[in-house]
């Protein structure tokens, strides 16, 4: 796929003929200098945003094919977000803030068990009745990640879920995603500029000028093909 | 739940609450007004139905109408009264002041006291008692150089031969009205001897009918017309009395009124305008919310629901402080500085008027605010910090 911001002279192409599949449970890395188009991808594969060419599949849905409403219940039901920064709803509990996903789709009954079984998943069932405004920056992204997964999404995205964060917290997070993954066989997309928190990882993605490349590293020539 | 900001929404239902109780205030106030004249006019000049002759005096013999009416169930009282003018001037410390041309008013004492109040308005003396007693407006008092209870004083009359009549009388009281719908500039004797001094025995001026159900003013008087079909009467109701008096007065009512519904939009605009804050200030938490899946229907329901709040508790505390003040007012027969006192009422479908178009305009005011919610997308929401 392509993506292409804005028009005419002022026109970026910040995502050139991208393509790659994802597997079922695999944890995929993406990196990447900053301004390579590492976002603009993560956008597009979560629906936030159009490409301007080609297509994305998801659980053997064409995804250029659905409406508005259909996209947003897509989002919902297949896609997990974790944002750079938490982004929770700082009025509401964490409790609350992780059963969002689920009060959206209004598939309840679970919600709170599962909600509850997650956070103590990533360590917070203690936080899980204090408002989101007064935890710390941490404990917030753990409670976005159980966010991200209380749908059992198909694909987990994440922008720098770490970029916030403090080293030691950050190894802490980056553990806690790994760990999760592999219990629940859960399919992550990170994106990252710290390459070495990761560690080992299923797959690696490098995002040079908008190309991606298969592993860590993008070839020094790039060859143009138009 | 992402509008959860306490304070912008207390000042958009204090927006709507102050709309409502502007408009109440102003109906106490000015509704108040122009119903305590009528009360006034009514108490003091018109009764609930007025009955003159369509050309001249009623010739009719006054018992006989007054007994008719008082047989009417609805019929509280009649009474006859009989104007004319008179030159006055009073006599004090033996020096004689200048003399006034003022409207005379003759009153049966005895039937008076059942259709009227002005005898509760002595606030010096007594009402008319006798046949040289005479009653004086507080204004006329005033313009006489203080004419005082005991004072005497002398009427010049023309009768209906064109001859003047002379008669001196012995002030018993001075009457005063706040807000000057009463007798304040004229005098008032007995209704005999003002017949005597015209030469027009049993004549009568007017007829003031007071019922003791007002509600019932028109079937009175089409009743008493059309049981006289070949007198030349004339009625009408109070309401009818009224109308001309105070046509300018309630087309002042139905600006004031006015000025209320503007003050209402403007209301409106704070809605707007704090809601749209409130969608500026949450722009992040909607990008979340968009982002884990809310449709844009989901995001145009909280917000719209946001003005049904502020519309509703608006609404009530607006219609709550309104009721307050007109509750206080009525109890406490509120007036200013001796002017007349307001006569507050009730009036509910009024009331429930208000609450509903200001919780209609809390709710119009709320769409262009969630409309614009709708139409941020996720990333560029998430994008501002
Ligand atoms: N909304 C937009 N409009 C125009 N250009 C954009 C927009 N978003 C991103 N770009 C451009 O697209 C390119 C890729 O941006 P992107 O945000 O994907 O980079 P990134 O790899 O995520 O960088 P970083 O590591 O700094 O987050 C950049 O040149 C950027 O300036
Ligand atoms: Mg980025």
């Amino acid at each position: 796929m392509d993506k292409t911001y804005g028009e005419g002279e002022t026109a970026v192409n910040a995502l050139k003929d991208v393509s790659f599949s994802v597997n079922k449970g695999e944890f995929l890395l993406v990196v990447g200098s900053s301004g390579s188009g590492k976002s603009t991808l993560l956008n597009m594969i979560g629906l936030l945003d159009r490409p301007t060419n080609g297509r994305i599949f998801i659980d053997g849905v064409d995804t250029m094919t659905l409406d508005d409403n259909e996209v947003s219940a897509f989002r919902n039901s297949k896609l997990g977000f974790v944002f750079q920064s938490a982004n929770l709803i700082p009025d509401l509990t964490v409790l609350e803030n992780v059963m969002l996903p689920r009060q959206i789709q209004r598939t309840d009954e679970s919600a709170t068990t599962d909600s509850l079984k997650l956070l103590r998943g990533v360590g917070l069932e203690k936080q899980a009745h204090k408002r989101a405004n007064r935890i710390s920056g941490g404990q917030a992204q753990r409670a976005a990640i159980a966010r991200g997964l209380v749908n059992k999404p198909t694909i987990v995205l994440a922008d720098e879920p770490t970029g916030n964060l403090d080293s030691i917290t950050a190894e802490t997070i980056v553990q806690l995603m790994k760990s999760m993954a592999k219990k629940l066989g859960q399919t992550f997309i990170v994106v990252t500029h710290e390459r070495e928190q990761f560690g080992d990882v299923d797959r690696i993605i490098t995002i040079k000028d908008g190309r991606a490349f298969e592993g860590e590293e993008a070839p020094s020539k790039i060859e143009v093909t138009v | 739940m992402l509008t959860n900001k306490r304070g912008s929404l207390i000042g958009a239902v204090l927006a709507v609450s102050i709309g409502i109780l502007v408009i109440h205030v102003n109906f106490v106030i000015f509704q108040g007004l122009y119903d305590a004249i009528i009360r006034d006019m009514s108490d003091y000049r018109f009764g609930d139905v007025y009955v003159i002759d369509e050309e001249d005096f009623i010739e009719k013999s006054d018992l006989a109408l007054v007994n008719w009416f008082e047989r009417i169930p609805y019929v509280e009282a009649a009474a006859p009264r009989l104007s004319s003018s008179a030159s006055i001037n009073a006599t004090k410390y033996g020096q004689k002041t200048e003399e006034f041309q003022i409207p005379v008013v003759g009153v049966d004492p005895f039937r008076d006291t059942r259709v009227s109040t002005i005898h509760e308005t002595i606030y010096d003396g007594q009402y008319v008692f006798s046949r040289n007693s005479l009653v004086v407006g507080s204004t006329v008092a005033q313009d006489l150089g203080g004419v005082e209870v005991g004072d005497s004083l002398k009427l010049k009359i023309v009768d209906r031969w064109g001859q003047d009549q002379l008669k001196r009388f012995i002030v018993t009281g001075i009457t005063n009205t706040p807000g000057g719908q009463g007798l304040d500039t004229s005098v008032i004797i007995h209704i005999d001897t003002l017949r005597d001094m015209l030469d027009r025995k049993g004549d009568t001026g007017s007829l003031l009918v007071k019922l003791n159900d007002p509600t019932k003013a028109v079937e009175v008087k089409n009743f008493f017309l059309a049981s006289f079909p070949n007198d030349d009467f004339k009625a009408e109701t109070i309401d009818e009395s009224a109308e001309d008096a105070l046509r300018g007065f309630r087309s002042g009512i139905a600006m004031i009124n006015m000025i209320g519904y503007f003050g209402m939009m403007s209301s409106a605009f704070a809605i707007v305008t704090i809601l749209m804050m409130l969608v500026t200030s949450k722009t992040r938490e909607i990008g979340v919310m968009r982002a884990i899946g809310a449709k844009r229907k989901d995001i145009l329901i909280i917000f719209l629901l946001q003005g049904v709040i502020i519309g509703a508790i608006g609404a009530g505390v607006g219609t709550a402080l309104g009721l307050s003040y007109t509750i206080y007012a009525k109890e406490t027969k509120m007036q200013w500085e001796g002017s007349l006192a307001l006569e507050v009422s009730y009036q509910w479908q009024k009331t429930v008027q208000t609450a509903l178009m200001a919780f209609a305009l809390a709710i119009v005011a709320s769409i262009y605010p969630s409309y614009r919610a709708t139409k941020l997308q996720p990333i560029e929401a998430m994008r501002t910090v």
